[in-house]
Parts: C-alpha cells; sequence; structure tokens
C-alpha cells in the first residue's frame, strides 16, 4: 500500500468511524440506562435516511433541513417507545424480552419502508454531491466531511448533555445505580424514556448524515445493525467513550483492509473483534462492572 | 444405583390430579398426531399441498432444535439460521468436493456444525443474555457476507446447486413423500431429545438457568457446561434440519439460507406455541409454517410479510411472552378455578424485587 | 468431618465497586461446626462478603480458603460443590418450577451420565420429599414456586440447599420479612441442622434471633471486621456499640 492510499484510506476511516460512533454511543446508552439491547436502533436510522432523502425529493430543500423536523420527532417516538412498550415487559426477563420486541419493530420498520417506499434503491443528489478538497494529497468528499462534522458535533453535544446537565447526571446516577437513584428522588422511570429519546435522536442525525453519502434500501439497517453491536460489545456495554473508542479504531481498521481484501471481507473485522473480546475479555475493553452481567 | 423399591419411593409425580386419565389423554393425543403424520401423503390432494406440508415439517424440526437451547436455557438466539444455513451448505458441499453418499454428508455436516457451535458458544455463553443475543445476529449475518463473496468455495450470491439423493426416476409427487417422512423422523428423533432432556438432571439443571442462573450456580449447577451442551445439541439437530431441507429443495442461495427472516420464524413459532413444552414448537411451526405459505401464495414476496411477522412478534413479547397456547390454557384455568385467588402474588413480588433491585 | 480443620476463613478480601471499597481488607475464620453470625450495620459489606465467599463476585484481593484449601476466584458450582450452600438476600427460588422440581435442581453429580439420568428418579424424588417435610411445606409438591407465600418460599430455598448436602450453610437474612412463627421453626431447623454437624455462616438483622442461635458472632463495619466473638462479649464491645448506633 503506497503512502497516499494509506493516508486516504486512514482518513475514510476516521471519518466513517465518527458515524459509527454517534451511532454505537446512542445504542450503548439505551443498554447502560435501561439494560435493552435496541436492536431497531439501525431501521431507525435508516428511516432517518428515508426521510432525509423523501424531504429532499419533495421539498427540494437540503436534506439537512430534515433534522429541524426527524430529531424532535424521533425524540418523543423514543420517549414514547420506552414509557409504553420497553417498560410493559418483565423486568425479570427485560434483556432477551426487549430484543426480541425493537427485533420486531425494525422487521416492522423494514417492511414498511419497503411497501411505502418499494425496494428500489434510493440516493439523494446535491449540487456538492461530487465535489470534494483536497488537503495534503488526500481527497475528500465534502458529504463525507460534512456526515462526520454533524457525528461530531452531536457526539460532543451528547457528552456535553451527560456531563454538565442535571438530567446528564440523574441519567447518570440511574445507569450506575437506579436504585441509589430512586432513593435520592431521581425519577428513574422518567430518566429511562428520555435517556432513550436521546438515543434515538442519534440515530435521527446518523440518518440524515448517512442520506447525503449512501444509497440506501429497505434492508440496509441489517449491515449497519451487526458492526454497532459489535463496538458496543468491544468498547464494553453501556460505556460511551468506550463506543466511541471502538468505533474510531475499528472504522479505521475496516477502512484500512479494504484496501487489500476489498468491502466484503474488510467488514468482517467488526465480527473477527467481537469474537476475539467475548474469547479474552467478555467484559469488553473500556466497560465497567455493568458489563460484566451481560 | 439407588434402588427403586426404596420405602421412600414413589411414582413419578405428574402435575394432574388425575394422573391416569391425564396419560390417557396424553397418549391418545399422541397416537393422534402420529397418524396425521403418517396419512397426510395419502390425503393430501395434490403435489404441492404435499410440498406445503414438507415445508412446514422443516419449520417444525428448525423450531423444535431452537427451542433445545432457547426454551430450556431462555437464550434467545435470533440467528439461529446460521445452523441450518451451515447444515445445508456442508451437506451440500461435503457431496460435491468429497463424493460422499447424501445421507453420510448430511450426519457428518451436522457434526461439523455442532463442531462450529462450540467456539461460538464459548465466545458468547459466559456472560448474560445480551452477548449471546448479539453474537447470534452477528453470525448470521457474517455468514451471509462471506457465502455470498466466497465464490471458489461455497458458488458465491450465484448459489449452489444440491445433489438430489434419489435418482430422477424418482418423480416428483414420490421425492415429496419421501422427505415428507424423512422429515418426520426427524423431527421426531428432535422431540424425543428434547424429552429426554427435560427429564434429566441436566434438565432440571437447564431449567433452572431459565429461572434464576445465579441462584442455579449457587445449588451446584454447572451453568457454563450446561448452556454450551444445550447450544451444541440444538445446533446439531438445526443443522440436520437445515441439511435435509437442502437435499429436498436442491438448491442453496445465501439470501435465503443466512436469513434473519428465518431464524425470527424460529423464534416466533417456539414463542407463539410454548417454550416450555414439547409440542408448543411445533404446533407454531404448523400456525405460523402455514400462514406463512398462505401469505406468500396470496400476496407473493411483498415487504408485507415483514409487517406482519414483526406486528405479530411484537404482539406476542408485549402480550404474552409464555406464548399463546399457554397464554390461553392459563387463561381458562383462571377462569375455572376463580375462587382460589391466592392472597400474595409471589411473582408479582419477585418482579417488584427485581425492579427495586435494577 | 473432624473439627479440627478450618471452615470459612478470608486473608485480606478487598472488592470495590467504582471508587466504593464494599470489602476492605477483611480477614475473618468462622468457626467450624458451630452457628457462625455476621452482623453490622446496612452498607457494612455483609452481602458483598457473601457474595466473594461463593464465587458469585471476584474478590480484587485476598484469599478464600475453605476446609484449608484456597477456593479464591473458584466458580460458583465448584463451592458449591466444595460443601458450601448459601440462601439468598430476600430469598430466591425457581419461580416457574414446581416446589419439587426446585430442591431436585442442586442434584448435579460429575459425569455426562449421571447428568443424562431421569431427575425424578425415585432416590432424589424420596429424599426431596423427605426434606421438603422436614421444612413443613411437602404438601406443596405440586404448586409452582411462584404460587406459594414468602415465608413458603424461604423453607423451600432452604430445602433445595440442603438437598446438595452442604457441609456448611450460609444464609442471608433468614429471617428477614417473615413472622415470628416462622423465625422460631427457622431457628428450631438451623439448631437441628447444626446438631447433626453442619456449620452456619448467618447474616441476620434481627438481634435477639443472632444472640440467640449463635456461638460466635463476627461484626462487620465498613467493609472489615471490627469485633468477634461470643454474643455476650460482642454485645457489649464499645466499637460494635458506635457502629450501630453512631455515639
Amino acid at each position: 500500500m503506497t503512502g497516499a492510499l494509506f493516508a486516504q484510506s486512514l482518513v475514510l476511516g476516521v471519518l466513517l468511524g465518527g458515524l459509527y460512533a454517534l451511532l454505537a454511543a446512542g445504542l450503548t446508552l439505551y443498554f447502560g440506562v435501561m439494560r435493552v439491547v435496541m436492536i431497531a436502533h439501525s431501521a431507525f436510522l435508516i428511516l432517518a435516511a428515508y426521510l432525509a432523502w423523501y424531504f429532499h425529493e419533495t421539498s427540494g430543500l437540503d436534506p439537512l433541513l430534515s433534522l429541524v423536523i426527524t430529531v424532535p420527532l424521533f425524540f418523543v417516538v423514543g420517549y414514547g417507545m420506552q414509557r409504553f412498550l420497553v417498560s410493559r415487559l418483565r423486568p425479570i426477563s427485560l434483556t432477551t424480552m426487549s430484543v426480541l420486541l425493537t427485533f420486531a419493530i425494525a422487521l416492522t420498520i423494514e417492511g414498511l419502508l419497503g411497501f411505502v417506499w418499494t425496494g428500489t434503491q434510493r440516493r439523494v443528489q446535491l449540487g456538492y454531491s461530487g465535489t470534494s478538497i483536497e488537503v495534503a494529497g488526500v481527497s475528500i468528499a465534502v458529504v463525507k466531511l460534512i456526515a462526520f462534522a454533524l457525528a461530531a458535533i452531536s457526539l460532543g453535544a451528547l457528552f456535553v448533555i451527560l456531563r454538565k446537565t442535571s438530567f446528564g447526571r440523574a441519567l447518570r446516577a440511574t445507569t450506575q445505580h437506579p436504585e441509589a437513584a430512586r432513593l435520592v428522588g431521581i425519577d428513574t422511570d422518567r430518566v429511562a424514556g428520555l435517556g432513550f429519546g436521546l438515543g434515538l435522536a442519534t440515530a435521527a442525525i446518523g440518518g440524515t448524515a448517512l442520506a447525503l453519502d449512501y444509497t440506501i434500501y429497505p434492508s440496509l439497517h441489517w449491515h449497519w445493525i451487526g458492526p454497532l453491536m459489535a463496538i458496543i460489545v468491544v468498547g464494553g456495554l453501556g460505556s460511551i467513550p468506550g463506543a466511541a473508542i471502538a468505533a474510531l479504531l475499528l472504522g479505521v481498521a475496516a477502512s484500512l483492509l479494504q484496501v487489500p481484501l476489498g468491502t466484503t471481507w474488510a467488514q468482517t473485522v467488526f465480527y473477527l473483534a467481537l469474537f476475539v473480546t467475548l474469547m479474552i475479555r467478555p467484559q469488553g475493553f473500556f466497560g465497567g462492572r455493568l458489563a460484566q452481567r451481560f | 444405583m439407588p434402588n427403586a423399591s426404596s420405602p421412600t419411593a414413589a411414582p413419578a409425580p405428574t402435575r394432574s390430579g388425575r394422573p391416569t386419565a391425564a396419560r390417557v389423554a396424553r397418549i391418545a393425543g399422541l397416537l393422534a398426531l402420529v397418524a396425521v403424520v403418517l396419512l397426510f401423503p395419502s390425503l393430501a390432494p395434490d403435489p404441492f399441498i404435499l410440498s406445503v406440508g414438507v415445508v412446514i415439517l422443516s419449520y417444525a424440526v428448525l423450531a423444535t432444535s431452537w427451542n433445545l437451547v432457547g426454551g430450556f436455557t431462555g437464550y434467545i438466539s435470533l440467528g439461529h439460521a446460521a445452523y441450518s444455513g451451515l447444515g445445508g451448505y456442508a451437506t451440500a458441499l461435503l457431496i460435491l468436493r468429497t463424493g460422499l453418499d447424501p445421507w453420510l454428508a448430511l450426519i457428518a455436516g451436522g457434526l461439523i456444525v455442532a463442531l462450529i457451535a462450540i467456539p461460538v458458544g464459548i465466545a458468547s455463553l459466559r456472560v448474560r443474555g445480551a452477548s449471546f443475543v448479539i453474537v447470534s445476529i452477528a453470525l448470521v449475518l457474517i455468514l451471509q457476507l462471506t457465502f455470498q463473496s466466497w465464490h471458489d468455495f461455497t458458488g458465491g450470491s450465484g448459489g449452489l446447486r444440491v445433489p438430489r439423493p434419489f435418482g430422477t426416476e424418482v418423480l416428483r409427487p414420490e421425492q415429496h413423500e419421501r422427505f415428507f417422512y424423512l422429515h418426520a423422523v426427524l423431527l421426531a428423533l428432535a422431540l424425543l431429545t428434547w424429552w429426554a432432556i427435560e427429564r434429566s438432571r441436566l434438565g432440571a439443571g437447564l431449567k433452572a438457568i431459565r429461572e434464576d442462573e445465579d441462584k442455579a450456580q449457587a445449588l451446584g449447577v454447572p451453568t457454563f457446561a450446561y448452556k454450551l451442551t444445550a447450544l451444541v445439541t440444538s445446533a446439531f439437530f438445526t443443522a440436520l434440519g437445515g441439511g435435509l431441507y437442502a437435499l429436498w429443495f436442491g438448491y442453496l442461495d445465501p439470501i435465503f439460507q443466512f436469513s434473519i427472516l428465518v431464524g425470527t420464524y424460529m423464534v416466533l413459532m417456539s414463542l407463539l406455541g410454548g417454550v416450555r413444552s414439547l409440542f408448543g414448537p411445533l404446533l407454531g411451526a404448523v400456525v405460523v409454517g402455514y400462514a406463512v405459505e398462505v401469505f406468500k401464495s396470496q400476496y407473493g414476496d411483498t415487504q408485507l410479510h415483514l409487517v406482519a411477522t414483526g406486528v405479530l412478534l411484537g404482539l406476542v413479547v408485549l402480550f404474552m411472552p409464555d406464548g399463546v397456547i399457554p397464554a390461553l390454557t392459563s387463561f381458562v384455568n383462571r377462569r375455572r378455578r376463580a375462587a382460589s385467588i391466592r392472597e400474595v402474588s409471589a411473582e408479582e413480588l419477585a418482579n417488584q424485587r427485581e425492579e427495586a433491585a435494577r | 468431618m473432624t473439627g479440627s480443620q478450618g471452615s470459612v476463613a478470608t486473608q485480606d478480601l478487598t472488592k470495590s465497586f467504582g471508587g466504593v471499597r464494599a470489602i476492605d481488607g477483611a480477614s475473618v475464620a468462622f468457626k467450624e461446626g458451630e452457628i457462625n453470625a455476621l452482623i453490622g450495620p446496612n452498607g457494612s459489606g455483609k452481602t458483598t462478603f457473601f457474595n466473594c465467599v461463593t464465587g458469585m463476585i471476584r474478590p480484587d484481593a485476598g484469599t478464600v480458603t475453605y476446609q484449608d484449601r484456597d477456593v479464591t476466584g473458584l466458580p460458583p458450582h465448584r463451592i458449591a460443590r466444595s460443601g458450601i450452600g448459601r440462601s439468598f438476600q430476600l430469598c430466591r427460588v425457581f419461580p416457574r418450577l414446581t416446589v419439587l422440581e426446585n430442591v431436585l435442581v442442586a442434584v448435579q453429580p460429575h459425569g455426562l451420565l449421571q447428568r443424562l439420568r431421569g431427575s425424578r428418579n425415585a432416590a432424589d424424588v424420596g429424599r426431596a420429599r423427605e426434606l421438603l417435610a422436614r421444612v413443613g411445606i411437602d404438601h406443596l409438591e405440586h404448586a409452582e414456586a411462584r404460587d406459594i407465600s414468602y415465608g413458603q418460599q424461604k423453607l423451600l430455598e432452604l430445602a433445595g440447599v440442603l438437598m446438595g448436602d452442604p457441609h456448611t450453610i450460609m444464609l442471608d437474612e433468614p429471617a428477614g420479612g417473615v413472622n415470628p412463627a416462622l423465625v422460631e421453626r427457622i431457628a428450631d431447623l438451623v439448631r437441628e441442622l447444626n446438631a447433626e454437624g453442619r456449620t452456619f455462616i448467618i447474616v441476620e438483622h434481627n438481634m435477639e434471633l443472632v444472640m440467640g442461635l449463635s456461638d460466635h458472632v463476627v461484626v462487620f463495619d465498613r467493609g472489615r471486621p471490627i469485633a468477634q466473638g461470643t454474643p455476650a462479649v460482642v454485645q457489649d464491645d464499645p466499637l460494635v456499640l458506635e457502629a450501630y448506633l453512631g455515639v
């Protein structure tokens, strides 16, 4: 591999890793707060991408503007999903049953997307779709930069929300010790609902970023959920920094391997990492005590 | 060996107050089931209906095999299509590459897949539920990916033709009939295995894991070894199911072999019929399998079947997680015994406690 | 079983959760053949200590020995097999198994053939029924465990522990949440079983019960023992009074 190609792959890997990081952060957030493996996360991601595409098709405006609608919408849907569906499940079998429930939701979304917009592949065409800028011999598509910037800003915002606000403190308390959180007067049910909404909002942002750069089709979400689940296990279930670091590392690894191996085989790096992690360190590399139990 | 005629010995306990009547009913039901299966090929009006019968039996084999791990341990595998798909490919590739006899290839394929399940189990069963589900889905996705790309070995996305075990002189309806009975035999073996495990100490330990894994461990149940045993047994039967189906269908396509949807059907069938009972998955397979086939022939391959599957699964999980049939029976029982309402619901208490401990 | 061997003992046992030291360098030796009690204020690390000894939690540092053998870090089922049975705080039974099945779970011998043997064989069922009769709930054997009362569940849990024929029995709050009559019954059972040669280690908040039942008391505070001895000695220890009353 030449130096230029290496640099190119590295940059692409970081850009992709950023998007993975945002989405994995959402996925691990649900798990941290509610012990829920949210299989439908990537189905919502694709739904958001479709909404961005449809918004662009019908209004002719930039798909980024659809965020104004989809982010609050997804937040409310996520809140509702937790309060009215997930919370109905028996606590004793919550983890497995929530997998089935969110899996059912993913299938339903995929089916509805195919039903409403057919299985045809869709792509957003923009004035700046083909433009790229060149920095030090590395050419970067503008849409990828925008997607990365979006992911980085959202991840930063998520970090600030979790670290600096009182809601964030309540959320972290709920994650670490729900019983103690209740004792100090935190409404953990409401916090869980808001946490779920926050997680789903990241899917809205990720989906819009995805629509800028990718061809989309209803079953695309399976290609995302696999790597994302691998990332959160490698990072340690429930650990947002862990998810972000694992996402960047694996994104770069996949991107670098793509040159000698091709896209398909490069994808297997996620699954390989998942397998190796579970073999040598089942609790993940950055996770705390929470992950040991699951 | 303990003495069976020791003074404390008592007949094996049965749940019913009138064991003899219940036993007679059970044996009658079993005989009726066997009779229906034996007579079905001669009663089927045309080869198409017979082929639907084969498909449903195949689903029943897969669901019953799935239940060997799902029902006993409570660990939900959404990617069991990985094992059926691997079973199909292993059988086909052994015939094609080594010229092995098809039936030996089928069994060898099952054993190979059981071996593959061991490292998968080691990776995913040491920790609790979540990792297991994640690995199960990841497995089916990675296999779909590799079998599509690995042209030289698997035929890639173009698919793989499976040689037929019976000569060309055996006509279609005859083929269907033979495979119908072969599937019935495999189903009987899977049911027998489930039944034998259920009554064993292994089964007692597995059910304890399903109910409360920590507690089971504290009582001396080697939980990891037991879970692994259940997974490997389940993978073996699932692979045989996949292999037998491949021999009948004669063609493998990675998209359908390693399909998330097939794995979902196994879960849905088992949940619907009830994971705690021997015949639950079979019953679920008949209902769901029939519905799927009718849906396909009526509406073709639209995206609506995804929606229907998703909605049905969601409803079962939300409202009848113990299965539709168990829910209906317990509803009937409860109405019948409405007078004996217990003063404290221990399960509610347990749920509250669990909630408090979260 | 001779009394010369040591029972459960720990050396510098330490376990932290996040930044909190639940057990802080605890060195304790329980007495073989006696009824030992482990007491201490809420959050003093008693349950965590139980979990470390029985392998449910891996300690960060220190060792656990049982009958002079190092059992630190062994998986729970191995520790159970070495002869330590335990109950759980708030009582845990298998809710959807019948009372009889609950007890039969504890028969898990070595060897594949032994494990594949029917769990409802006459010998096992006979012993299970004897134990259910001993704790007084044999009439409920066909009921599902979730359908019996909380007190009955406590007795069932004890029967399940006894099915494994443990030499040492660790009970986590056996009298918690049950009526006084049942507390008496449990206390009698403990005395009987102790007379048969079984060692007990009991975490309990009911001081009357602890003082009346136990031979040896260990007091925990902030993850380490602060006093031990006979009930009478411990009761008068100023450190204990301070820990409990904050004086």
